[in-house]
């Protein structure tokens, strides 16, 4: 994560900013619009450029933040990320499938060949299609909006982070300590899988919070300790087979799930 | 200290009468364990728990507690006032008790008290009660398994019956008016004896007792096997979230989201927190699960020790149930036990 911060700039100015969406599903800009009471404040703050959700308005040649939802599928999308990263002084991704490649990088195997078994000719609507991956597999990133879909407070949280810069720490601590704050059942005890022994907590574990175990979508943690984490699975009588292909969904194209095995 | 009896059909409306002035809480039962909240009747109350997920600490440290609003626009602190809620821990065991005097010594004892701590110490009286030792408990080997001090009453079960250790004048009178506590017989202080022998014996004694485990860490300071039991680490935290004296914490600023203010917060944080020793520039002084749970282990059983003459591990056995990668105090002292009978080779 870098130190660029808006306010620190020699001429402060109200930051320009773009929102873009990628191959996803469009939630996460809809989890946006669903911060609603403090929807005005926080337009407030800044200039929006660009939102493909809410106008047809094209994509300003000038801004200083980049919003990023989905996963980069195309040689276009591609593209547009290094466009955007060119560009902008601050990029943040939001969502599991711009963080980790998410829904589209569930795809990720067989990907070149699918387009070919599903249509006798390719749509050009389907560009020139490359294995789905997340944003900063292409670019850098300055800062992350974790979890699928993400909370709408989180993202306003990251975008002043971006703004007005932070003390806070970006963890990458795995989940399971926010368990016993909240004082949570582990589904270990239960012989039941949970991915939060190795993805990057900072949701508050809120779906064990809901009665589910944790299916990754903040994606793995750059610490997560995969070997002893299936010798877990192990001493509780979970299938560390069923938790390989668990971690599939969010974590299909990171190189840690690939080189462990 | 002033020692009583009285009859266990009395502890509700002694119960009811700290529920008059005070917040009660007492370990209920959540799912397939139990923690300690807030509670509206005696009935919810599982005095006969084994252990808690976390400890009494969080009515102490909160996880998340707000130590002063800012206005973000002229940079000023907005009000200091911390929220205190009069309350009555009912039921903590020995150990808690125990745990919570060490964090008296890091919080309260020291030169730079804290005040939010303090002021919640000062608001909260302590009704410790008896336990019996499962199969993950050791506060026996650090003598933890007796609270000295540090509580208001001490509930020793003795069957239908309690022996109340009385040791605030507040707490007393509160015993006084509720109940109709008797002056102890020479019968209720052998019962105390044999409950108290009970428990002694009760202990797992699979559990290596290594009492010098602390001056044993400096010897093996560079031992392969810190690699070993910190390799597999899964930087989760859950250790410092359920230990009673994990007392690290963070200082973060959080922003409404209109910008203009905002809160300053106090959070837990953990050793075993991969950014944890991490400091302006990037460089990280405990970067991998040796080194992090190595540390972890010094503090628990070697640093504390050295500055305040007391473990701080009280071996309440959370931490054993919590960590899935069975890194744990125990395992350290197994460890030393294996030391032992190789050099004894």
């Amino acid at each position: 994560m870098s130190g660029y911060c808006i306010a620190c700039q020699e001429k402060p100015a109200t930051p320009r900013v773009v929102v873009v969406g990628l191959a996803s599903c469009f939630g996460c800009q809809l989890q946006i619009t669903n911060v609603e009471a403090h929807l005005l404040d926080v337009l407030g703050q800044i200039d929006l450029r660009y939102w493909q959700l809410a106008s047809s308005d094209p994509m300003p040649e000038e801004f200083d933040v980049a919003v990023i939802e989905g996963a980069v599928t195309t040689e276009e999308a591609e593209a547009t990320v290094r466009q955007l990263r060119e560009r902008a002084g601050v990029v943040i991704t939001i969502g599991a499938c711009a963080t980790t490649a998410g829904i589209p990088g569930m795809a990720a195997a067989g990907f070149l060949e699918r387009p070919a078994q599903v249509y006798d000719h390719v749509p050009a609507a389907c560009g020139e299609m490359i294995a789905p991956r997340p944003v900063q597999a292409v670019i850098d990133v300055d800062f992350e909006v974790r979890t699928c879909p993400v909370d709408s407070l989180d993202f306003v949280d990251v975008l002043q982070r971006a703004l007005y810069g932070s003390n806070k720490a970006v963890p990458t601590r795995t989940m399971c300590g926010d368990c016993k704050r909240n004082e949570t059942s582990c589904f270990f005890g239960k012989q039941q899988l949970c991915l939060g022994l190795v993805t990057r907590a900072g949701c508050g574990a809120r779906c064990v919070n809901l009665g589910r175990p944790c299916n990754g979508c903040r994606g793995l943690s750059p610490d997560a300790n995969l070997p002893s984490a299936r010798e877990a699975c192990e001493r509780y009588g979970v299938s560390v087979a069923d938790f390989d292909k668990a971690l599939e969904m969010f974590n299909q194209v990171n190189p840690a799930l690939q080189t462990s095995e | 200290m002033l020692y009583r009896v009285i009859d266990a059909s009395e502890l509700p409306s002694l119960v009811s009468a700290f529920m008059e002035t005070y917040e009660v809480v007492a370990p209920v039962k959540r799912d397939r364990s139990y923690v300690f909240e807030a509670v509206e009747s005696f009935d919810d109350i599982e005095l006969g728990y084994d252990t808690t997920v976390s400890s009494p600490k969080k009515y102490f440290l909160p996880p998340t507690e707000t130590l002063f609003p800012f206005d973000a626009r002229d940079n000023e602190v907005a009000a200091f006032a911390a929220e205190i809620t009069p309350r009555v821990i009912f039921g903590a065991h020995a150990c808690d008790i125990n745990a919570l005097n060490r964090l008296d010594l890091v919080f309260r004892d020291g030169r730079y008290p804290d005040p939010y701590y303090v002021a919640r110490r000062k608001a909260t009286l302590i009704v410790g009660v008896s336990c019996t030792p499962d199969a993950t408990c050791f506060c026996n080997l650090w003598g933890a398994d007796e609270a000295r001090f540090g509580y208001d009453l001490f509930l020793q079960d003795l069957g239908d019956k309690y022996l109340v250790s009385i040791s605030s004048v507040e707490a007393a009178n509160i015993l006084e008016a509720a109940c109709n506590p008797r002056v102890a017989t020479d019968e209720d202080r052998i019962e105390f004896r044999h409950a108290t022998r009970r428990r002694q014996d009760a202990f797992n004694g699979e559990i290596p007792d290594i009492q010098d485990v602390a001056m044993l860490m400096d010897a093996f300071h560079k031992d392969p096997y810190w690699e070993e039991l910190g390799g597999r680490c899964l930087a989760c935290t859950a250790c410092s979230a359920v230990c009673p004296t994990c007392f690290c914490f963070d200082i973060q600023d959080t922003l409404d989201p209109d910008g203009k203010t905002g809160r300053r917060e106090r959070t837990w944080d953990s050793c075993t927190s991969p950014q944890f020793a991490q400091v302006a520039g990037g460089h990280n002084f405990r970067a991998d699960g040796r080194n992090r749970v190595r540390h972890r282990m010094y503090h628990k059983l070697n640093g504390f020790l050295a500055n305040h003459d007391r473990m701080l591990c009280v071996g309440c056995g959370r931490c054993v149930t919590a960590c899935k990668a069975n890194i744990n105090p125990i395992e350290v002292l197994r460890f030393f036990e294996r030391k032992g009978a190789d050099d004894a080779e």
